[in-house]
């Protein structure tokens, strides 16, 4: 069957980010034509959904069968909170559509087991949307790939992202926490970006998991019983070694948007690489203090990853992070949480 | 000014001499080695005497020219050089590790306080400028309670040959002990508490521990030793709740052009490390206090290092008790 001109893109729910969805807007090989979502979702998922489609310059309709049924489209793009992922992923896989979903997979390895189930059952492509297009990451597979410091012995990332959430552990302040909070510790939603660029960059998967896991600076996080900050150690395929530094550090913590990096021990050498870079430092009078002083200067990194899922609908391969890829990573948190529990390795588990 | 005695020339005494030179608190007077090339070398660079023999020559001829004694032989000796110093009378400077086991590192501890002698043990990452500083804010207050340290040091293959007492676990401890020691020394310093979980990860040179702390902090320290020359790198983040410092060579790199030709020039911090290391020792025998790294200080790192060799033999996470580990 030839590939249309340009596919046609529904967007799922927007509870959790625009940006997923923005990325397909005015790309020539695709089209964004609706907005949907659940009529049984919450108030403000519904007002984000508004957003988007007045962002796109779509329709938003509060029926996902209703939409796929009126706008045909050939892809959805998923980005609901994360309890409903399977069921609007595996929904749209059923109704032969290819699915772009947002972070992370989903709570449970056996949601994330449906849904690898559902798009190899109807033969469509899955993109777990990531980070691993971003030129110092793309850079560091290069340089791994081309051996050029020998065989891969060992790997760490340091995945710390300076944002606030809501008030501190120690303070004496009032706090009431937003509905859209949805109580997600922060290795559960934003491990799959380091733990996705290890597999990218190493093309190795962790075995067995140790990790450490607080609620050292938000509240909301204590409250709630999830962890701001964790550590994780890997035994990876091959007897090689990962380790994980990651937390919601607070805006106070770095002058940008993180410390994002990336260090590799190879048997003839070494790399170290920063995710930021290339950047640009940016000051000026009358900087807000959350805005971020240093710029990336890459900005096509969201459209070489909308390119590269073009390229593995058109030539059968896979996608940059697939359905089972994205497995993988979920069982690899679950892993390192119930490790983190119980003071004891946890074995990855593997599908059945 | 204290004198010192050196005992052991080889590649880390050149160091240790220059960091003496440059001292304004001690000086280097006599330096000794069984190799008379290197005695008489490093004591010809650093204006001392040269004794060829070991430390049990160098008391029975005593001179009544040195105060302390600095042990810079291969670990394995390392225990029984500073017990002899401590039963002459002498202060001790003892390179990393104190002995090759808790057990025997006590044992020293408790011989320097029964003779009321200084003893320091070299866990020099503690004096490194850098380190100097963020211990200096957490102090302050500056980066609030420590929740989370990440800290990867990595260095050249070992010298020498294949045989020599680096690549020899009996001599050198194995990697936890004579490397790993370092990290779980500055995580102890930095988080200030002793861990209740360690998980090690081991192979040909590499390392990683894991530390678990009951305050919730946690840290991740890795060695590399296998790297070629011109791989050193040294990094550290430390997350605080309420700021975080990062000492790292990634951010410190200097281009330098030569020819046309760009090249990466990282300041070597190491020396400056030594001399306050030195300084340190001989103030705090001049000043009849206890030095900043105390004996106490060697034995807890060391029985954290036997855990975390435990761990990475058995793979297994070893959990800390009062008086060892226990692997489950």
């Amino acid at each position: 069957m030839s590939s249309p001109e340009r596919y046609r893109v529904l967007a799922l729910s927007a509870a959790k980010h625009d940006y997923v969805a923005l990325a397909f807007k005015d790309h020539p090989r695709f089209q964004v034509v609706g907005v949907a979502d659940e009529p049984t979702a919450a108030d403000w998922v519904h007002e984000r959904n508004e957003q988007l489609a007045a962002d796109l310059g779509v329709a938003y309709q509060p029926d996902v069968d209703a939409a796929i049924a009126r706008h045909r489209p050939h892809i959805s793009v998923v980005s609901s909170e994360a309890a409903r992922h399977a069921r609007l992923s595996v929904r749209s896989a059923e109704a032969g559509l290819h699915v772009v979903q947002d972070k992370p997979m989903a709570p449970t390895i056996a949601d994330c087991d449906a849904i690898v189930e559902a798009v190899e059952r109807a033969g469509v492509r899955f993109l777990l949307w990531n980070r691993n297009t971003q030129p110092a990451i793309e850079e560091a597979r290069r340089v791994i790939h081309a051996g050029e410091i020998g065989e891969p012995r060992a790997i760490h990332v340091d995945f710390f992202f300076s944002k606030d959430a809501g008030v501190l552990l120690d303070s004496d302040e009032d706090e009431e926490i937003p509905d859209s909070w949805l109580s997600e510790g922060e290795l559960t939603v934003e491990g799959i970006y380091p733990l996705a660029y290890m597999r990218h960059i190493l093309g190795l998967d962790a075995v067995r998991a140790f990790g450490r896991a607080s609620a050292h600076f938000f509240r909301r996080h204590a409250e709630r019983g999830v962890e701001d900050i964790a550590t994780v150690t890997l035994e990876m395929e091959g007897g090689a070694i990962g380790s994980l530094c990651i937390g919601r550090i607070g805006r106070p913590s770095h002058p940008n948007v993180g410390e994002l990096r990336v260090h590799v021990v190879g048997s003839t050498g070494a790399l170290v690489v920063a995710e930021s870079r290339p950047e640009i430092a940016l000051y000026t009078r009358g900087q807000a203090p959350e805005d971020d002083r240093n710029r990336r200067t890459d900005e096509e990194t969201d459209r070489r990853q909308v390119d590269l899922f073009v390229a593995a609908l058109e030539s059968g391969g896979d996608t940059l992070l697939t359905a089972r890829h994205g497995r993988h990573i979920v069982a690899t948190v679950v892993a390192a949480l119930e490790s983190a529990r119980s003071g004891r390795p946890c074995e990855v588990s593997r599908p059945s | 000014m204290i004198r010192l005695a050196l005992v052991g020339c080889g590649r880390n005494g050149a160091a240790l001499a220059a960091a003496a030179a440059a001292s304004d608190g001690c000086a280097l007077t006599v330096a000794v080695d069984v190799n008379p090339d290197a005695a008489r070398s490093t004591a010809r660079a650093a204006g001392a005497r040269a004794h060829v023999g070991n430390l049990a020559s160098l008391l029975e001829s005593d001179a009544g020219d040195f105060d302390a004694v600095v042990v810079n032989t291969p670990n394995n000796s390392h225990a029984d050089i500073a017990l002899a110093a401590i039963d002459a009378g002498r202060h001790v400077l003892v390179e990393k590790p104190l002995a090759l086991s808790a057990e025997a590192a006590a044992t020293v501890q408790r011989a320097a306080e029964g003779a009321d002698v200084r003893l320091m043990v070299a866990h020099t990452l503690r004096f490194m400028p850098a380190n100097v500083q963020v211990q200096r804010a957490l102090t302050a207050g500056e980066l609030g309670r420590p929740g989370m340290l990440r800290s990867h040091r990595w260095l050249r293959r070992f010298p020498g040959p294949p045989g020599g007492w680096k690549h020899d676990p009996a001599r050198s401890g194995g990697l936890c002990v004579h490397e790993g020691v370092h990290e779980i020394d500055q995580a102890l310093w930095l988080i200030g508490e002793r861990p209740t979980h360690v998980h090690a990860q081991a192979r040909p040179e590499l390392l990683q521990i894991h530390l678990g702390f009951a305050s919730g902090a946690m840290a991740i320290c890795g060695v590399a030793t296998g790297l070629p020359l011109g791989s050193g790198y040294y990094s550290l983040t430390l997350i605080g709740s309420l700021g975080s410092a990062y000492a790292d060579d990634h951010h410190n790199v200097q281009l330098v052009y030569r020819g046309g030709r760009p090249q990466a020039y990282v300041s070597d911090q190491r020396a400056s490390a030594v001399r306050a290391q030195l300084d340190e020792f001989a103030n705090a025998i001049a000043g009849g206090r206890e030095p900043s790294v105390s004996g106490a200080d060697a034995v807890a790192a060391l029985q954290v290092a036997e855990a975390a060799a435990a761990s990475g033999t058995s793979g297994q996470t070893a959990h800390l008790t009062e008086s060892g580990y226990v692997i489950a």
